[in-house]
């Protein structure tokens, strides 16, 4: 007998679904990636206050804001899908799960161009 | 009807043989309407007979053959070959160890499902004649009776891919279609056998079975109704 060892089958159609549930595990991983990062530079700060302002200088930078708007952006996927899986588990959304899927996007969208707005006007 | 040719990929292992599986093209002119099981049986009585696979109804109920084709987990004698454009890929189902080409190891997927009790446990005594429910209380389960256990879920989930210890959406659902039977007195040791670290929360509630049910049974609908009744249950 033969056992494919791989833990993801690649060539398996992608549906609405697949998408979603794939998406929202990489946004989950970035996100951990982010609050590492995010906890290190906090860090920062028991050296004294100069080593602490020389890193908030480096993340003040232009190429750090637009991290920054993708960052929200991967936040608000990972939130708003996490609240259709809540709803497709608990509330019959697997009913309507694909409309339910491409409403969360928009809204997570809107949000998105919203905020990203308001942190390139802060630049 | 106007014949066509087609490209037929088939993913081809022989235990003897080979060490891998490997793909082997066959070209041949089909109807149109021919379905992937007339093609298979083309290739097997006509070029190749050593190619194995599984049938046995050809009418979409023995749930015999169930494979993968363009990526997707359907039933061979009730799809068209129409339905797919370009050259066909046709694997056996994913998950599953291989026997030998199409035929694929069904045991554990039946192991699996034997675990949840998959016949009705009745407390009380028999009534003398047929042991009714109302059409209301048939309906809770009227979808889930359906399952031709062919395999096409639970294959094409990919929790399971990545923990085969997973009951998989065939033996759940059978788990739903008892618990939510009327007559049915085993619900709460069914529940304790879902509720498990290999039970229903391994559902990400990802579609693949949905998608890929020949029966077109709403499979993670049920699975979250049963998923809401071990909450309630255990508040």
């Amino acid at each position: 007998m033969y056992k494919d060892k791989k833990f993801f089958d690649l060539s398996y159609y992608k549906f609405t679904g697949s998408w979603a549930w794939i998406l929202h595990r990489l946004s989950g991983l970035a996100l951990i990636f982010y609050l590492s990062a995010h906890i290190w530079v906090i860090s920062t700060i028991s050296k004294g206050p100069e080593g602490f302002n020389r890193v908030m200088g480096v993340l003040a930078s232009p190429l750090f804001k637009l991290l920054e708007i993708g960052l929200w952006g991967v936040i608000l996927f990972h939130a708003f899908n996490g609240i259709r899986v809540v709803i497709v588990d608990f509330w019959k959304g697997s009913l309507n799960h694909k409309k339910l899927f491409y409403i969360m996007i928009f809204i997570a969208f809107a949000l998105w161009v919203a905020g990203g707005y308001l942190i390139i006007s802060h630049m | 009807m106007s014949k066509e040719k087609r490209v037929i990929k088939i993913l081809r292992y022989d235990p003897a043989n080979d060490k891998k599986p490997h793909w082997v093209d066959y070209t041949g002119e089909y109807d149109s309407d021919s379905t992937i099981l007339d093609v298979l049986n083309e290739i097997h009585w006509k070029i190749d007979g050593s190619l194995a696979y599984r049938r046995s109804c050809r009418s979409a109920i023995c749930g015999s053959c169930a494979m993968k084709v363009n990526g997707q987990n359907i039933l061979a004698c009730e799809t068209p070959i129409h339905k797919f454009k370009g050259k066909i890929k046709i694997e056996p189902l994913p998950g599953f160890s291989i026997i030998k080409d199409l035929v694929v190891d069904m045991d554990l997927f039946f192991e699996k499902l034997k675990k949840v009790k998959p016949y009705l446990i009745v407390d009380k005594p028999l009534p003398d004649k047929e042991f009714t429910q109302s059409p209301e209380e048939f309906e809770h389960i009227r979808e889930s009776v359906t399952c031709i256990l062919c395999g096409a879920c639970t294959s094409s989930c990919p929790s399971l891919w990545g923990n085969e210890d997973y009951l998989g959406p065939a033996a759940l659902l059978r788990a739903y279609r008892f618990i939510f039977d009327t007559r049915d007195d085993g619900a709460n040791d069914r529940m304790d056998i879902v509720n498990d670290k290999n039970g229903i929360w391994r559902c990400h509630t990802i579609f693949n079975c949905m998608e890929a049910c020949p029966k077109d049974i709403k499979i993670t609908e049920y699975l979250s109704r049963l998923k809401v009744k071990i909450v309630e249950n255990s508040i």
